[in-house]
């Protein structure tokens, strides 16, 4: 769409340009004194121009944001410019017939020619005027667009009181304008911003581009505009052209004239302003830091990169510290951190001991250095810039690598540095690492440097901390979920549902003390009206008795059915069991096999707490002998395992449970084996789940609701007897 | 938490471990170290006195059977005395007696291992 609209605008320019020839040719022959012809000419040179304007507006906006590139680029049109002036200007025409203060083309390729003079200079301008106008609303404030918004009206004025004018002829109105647009031009060519965020390097370029754009307008304004030849074409192919070419020229001399002084100005001290500006971004990139602690390698090369960018050293690295005062775990969660980085300490020690105090070095990244060359920085047999640091904990720096007896030995290597600066990174748990920066010129690191490379550390060590603090947390999150699935695994292993076999009622609660735990509890159809009902607890807690929890669930699937007596699976379940168990964990089992028909109960007790029963005239503790499965294989085991069996009758209550709950303490005293059976026999008449819900409670009034620090596993049977 | 804490004698060449207090998961590792020490020393010869421990869990119980093997493979042995009723039981419970020699009193097990080198 904008395409289109450029090529209808030049098309019309192109046909306005051939009007006004047109106009020009049939006027030297014949003396057309039509009224208004000659304001219609001015017109389509105005128009023209217009077009040409809005055609090179929307073709070069925002092409050149740099300055000094559109300094190159004015440079180059300008060289352009006066080439082609002078050229046409040494064309063989016939020139021109001054009559009445008008011009008179005396052949045609005069008309052309002056044609070609106008059109090339106008659009020279209106690039030029483009330039200018950004140039100038660099950067700009309130008044700047006003500014020159009126110098573009009073040059035009001044240029449109000319369109009534022969080409000869002078008014005090136009004089006025031009005097007024030539005020406005000094005004707007003050505004010159944009020198002073230039760089040193830029600052030259532009000083002799400034000096050079001066000079050419200059030559523009003394002689191409004002030697008869040049002038006249212009006079006569349109007067208000040449009078808004000769303002925006003076405009450029003066604005060119005044930055090529000011930049002269500013030079000096640019080098100052450099330092400073890159201070500033230094600074105001630390911030990338803050969000970088998500990934810890990548945030060790920023910290190195940009300690070349803060000083412009011409390597760093950074080396993180372990001191032996940290902890195993604290070590290994750095050393975990730093896994994967593609700087392995190889050459470096690993573990150093200097004065009296255990370190280890990790080589967290580097840039523009080896490993081999940190080695040898550090290997003196003066002591080290390392150890000097460590012990001050102050920035160190070393302005002459061959003056410093630590450095000395380095001469014979041959090495490119010159100076040195070393700035500790200590955090408040002490020494987190070190940072060095080298330069190859002695004396390369100033006050200043050492102040913003300490400034620096300090940010790095906060976000190295946060990234160790983020990592850490985020570990023990993702610990807390798989915990948390880990418990929810193994609630399914225990019975969802309990099994239904009349007259026998069953209740069962199991809560672990942490998230899982080792208690176990299960019950199996053995067919012919028996049903087995194992209680079980691993030794220890947590995690590993978990672990075994679940083995111990996949025994019991296994051997269950195929074992018809508890004893018989007590002895298998060994076999299976004592092979693969941790030599200091063991698994206490309980497993009573019932009789539905008959009521009668068989026991075999591998280790586990007695059973309670709780008959008609007398209260229990089934206690048949046996050991715990895993304490021992073979023989020993099966001898120690014993049977027991006795006669459900009606009202008959069972207890099985894990030592949590006789083990549940109040300070020093045990909720025991008394508070149990008392508690039982108090709640027998109460239905299964009802008599382990009170004996739950009592646990917990005892207590006294204090979390238990262990696995809590309750199984009571109680059986209704044959109706 | 109750604390735990062990003495450690060697009388006629038998180390004997005073154990006082709460053996649990916590203090565990601490037993764990004590015997530790001992069998890098190469002393094989242990009793472990009961008389002032108050409670054993599982854990701490699983520390015996850790170093067992161990122990009689060099020719020495885990020996206990001077157990409370309370700590008997959780050793009876499972069958410790079967494994290891307990006896009333530290003199008799120092006596019996003087009696087998015979």
């Amino acid at each position: 769409m904008i395409k289109l609209r450029r090529i209808f605008f030049l098309a019309s320019a192109f046909l306005l340009v051939l009007i006004k020839f047109t106009i020009d040719v049939i006027g030297k022959n014949v003396a057309l004194e039509i009224g208004g012809l000659s304001i219609f000419r001015e017109l389509t040179v105005i128009g023209t121009f217009v077009l040409l304007f809005l055609t090179a507006d929307a073709t070069f906006r925002r092409r050149d944001q740099n300055p000094v590139r559109r300094l190159g680029v004015m440079l180059i049109l300008m060289v352009a410019m006066i080439v082609i002036s002078v050229s046409l200007n040494s064309m063989p025409t016939g020139g021109f017939d001054a009559k009445n203060l008008a011009l008179l083309p005396l052949d045609y390729p005069t008309i052309f020619v002056a044609s070609l003079e106008g059109l090339a200079f106008g659009v020279f301008t209106l690039l030029v005027l483009q330039s200018l106008r950004d140039l100038i609303l660099y950067q700009r404030k309130k008044g700047t667009f006003r500014n020159f918004l009126i110098l573009v009206g009073l040059i035009l004025i001044a240029s449109c009181s000319a369109i009534v004018q022969k080409p000869l002829d002078t008014s005090i109105f136009t004089s006025i304008f031009t005097g007024l647009a030539v005020l406005l031009a000094v005004v707007n060519s003050f505004r010159l911003p944009w020198i002073v965020f230039l760089s040193r390097r830029e600052k030259i370029y532009t000083l002799i581009f400034t000096l050079l754009l001066f000079l050419g307008f200059t030559v523009i304004n003394t002689v191409l505009l004002h030697t008869s030849a040049a002038s006249r074409l212009l006079l006569y192919y349109s007067y208000p052209l040449k009078v808004f070419i000769d303002l925006v020229t003076t405009f450029g001399n003066i604005f060119f004239g005044l930055a090529f002084v000011s930049t002269l100005f500013h030079l000096p001290t640019a080098e100052a302003f450099d330092r400073k500006r890159s201070e500033v971004a230094s600074l105001h990139n630390l911030s990338r830091l803050i969000t970088q602690v998500f990934d810890f390698n990548e945030l060790m090369e920023t910290v190195t990169s940009m300690t070349l960018e803060v000083c412009q050293a011409s390597s760093s690295w950074l080396e993180i510290i372990h001191t032996g005062d940290e902890s195993v775990e604290e070590r290994a969660a750095a050393q975990m951190l730093l896994q994967g980085t593609p700087h392995r300490p190889v050459l470096l020690p690993a573990e150093v001991r200097s004065e009296g105090v255990h370190y280890s070095v990790q080589l967290a990244g580097m840039k523009n250095i080896t490993e081999r060359e940190i080695w040898e920085i550090m290997a003196s047999g003066n002591g080290n810039v390392r150890e000097a640091v460590m012990v001050d904990l102050k920035p160190l720096v070393v302005d002459d690598f061959t003056a410093d007896p630590r450095l000395r030995h380095l001469r014979k290597a041959g090495l490119k540095h010159g100076s040195l600066v070393v700035v500790p990174l200590v955090s408040h748990g002490g020494l987190l690492g070190i940072l060095y920066a080298t330069k190859e010129a002695k004396y390369g690191f100033v006050k200043d440097d050492v102040d913003l490379i300490s400034t620096f550390a300090d940010q790095a060590t906060i976000a190295i901390e946060n990234s160790r603090l983020i990592k850490k947390s985020l570990d023990r999150e993702r610990l807390f979920r798989e915990m948390l699935v880990a418990q929810e695994m193994q609630r399914k292993l225990l019975p969802q549902m309990l099994p239904k076999f009349l007259p026998l009622e069953i209740g069962a609660i199991s809560t672990p003390a942490f998230e899982v735990g080792g208690d176990y509890y299960d019950f199996v159809e053995l067919g012919n009206d028996k049903i087995g009902i194992i209680v079980g607890d691993v030794s220890g807690k947590g995690v590993p008795a978990a672990f075994y929890m679940s083995v111990v669930k996949g025994i019991f699937q296994a051997l269950g059915k195929t074992c018809s007596s508890p004893r018989e699976f007590m002895i298998k379940a060994n076999e299976a069991l004592a092979g693969s168990i941790d030599k200091h964990s063991f698994v206490s089992l309980i497993y009573g096999i019932l009789e539905i028909g008959s009521g009668t109960l068989t026991l075999a007790r591998a280790g586990h707490c007695p059973m309670l029963h709780i008959g008609h005239d007398h209260v229990e503790y089934i206690r048949p002998n046996g050991m715990g499965v895993g304490l021992s294989r073979g023989p020993l085991f099966d001898g120690a395992i014993e049977e027991r069996t006795l006669l459900l009758r009606e009202g008959d209550v069972c207890v099985l449970y894990t030592d949590g709950i006789t083990e549940a303490r109040r300070g020093e005293e045990e909720f025991g084996y008394e508070r149990l059976l008392q508690v039982a026999q108090e709640s027998r008449t109460d239905k299964a789940a009802g008599i382990c819900q009170q004996i739950m409670n009592a646990v917990k009034t005892f207590t006294e609701n204090q979390a238990t620090h262990d696995d809590l596993t309750l199984v009571v049977l109680k059986w209704s007897g044959h109706t | 938490m109750s604390d735990f804490k062990i003495a450690q004698r060697e009388k006629d060449s038998v180390n004997v471990l005073e154990l006082k207090g709460y053996l649990d998961a916590h203090t565990a590792p601490k037993l764990e170290e004590a015997f530790m020490s001992l069998l890098q020393t190469r002393r094989f010869k242990i009793v472990v006195n009961c008389r002032e421990l108050s409670y054993i869990s599982s854990a701490g119980l699983g520390v015996f059977m850790a170093f067992i093997e161990d122990v009689r493979k060099n020719e020495g042995d885990i020996k206990l005395t001077n157990m409370s009723a309370k700590v008997y039981n959780v050793f009876d419970l499972l069958g410790f007696p079967l494994l290891y020699e307990i006896f009333k009193d530290e003199q008799d097990a120092i006596r019996k291992f003087f009696e087998k080198s015979k």
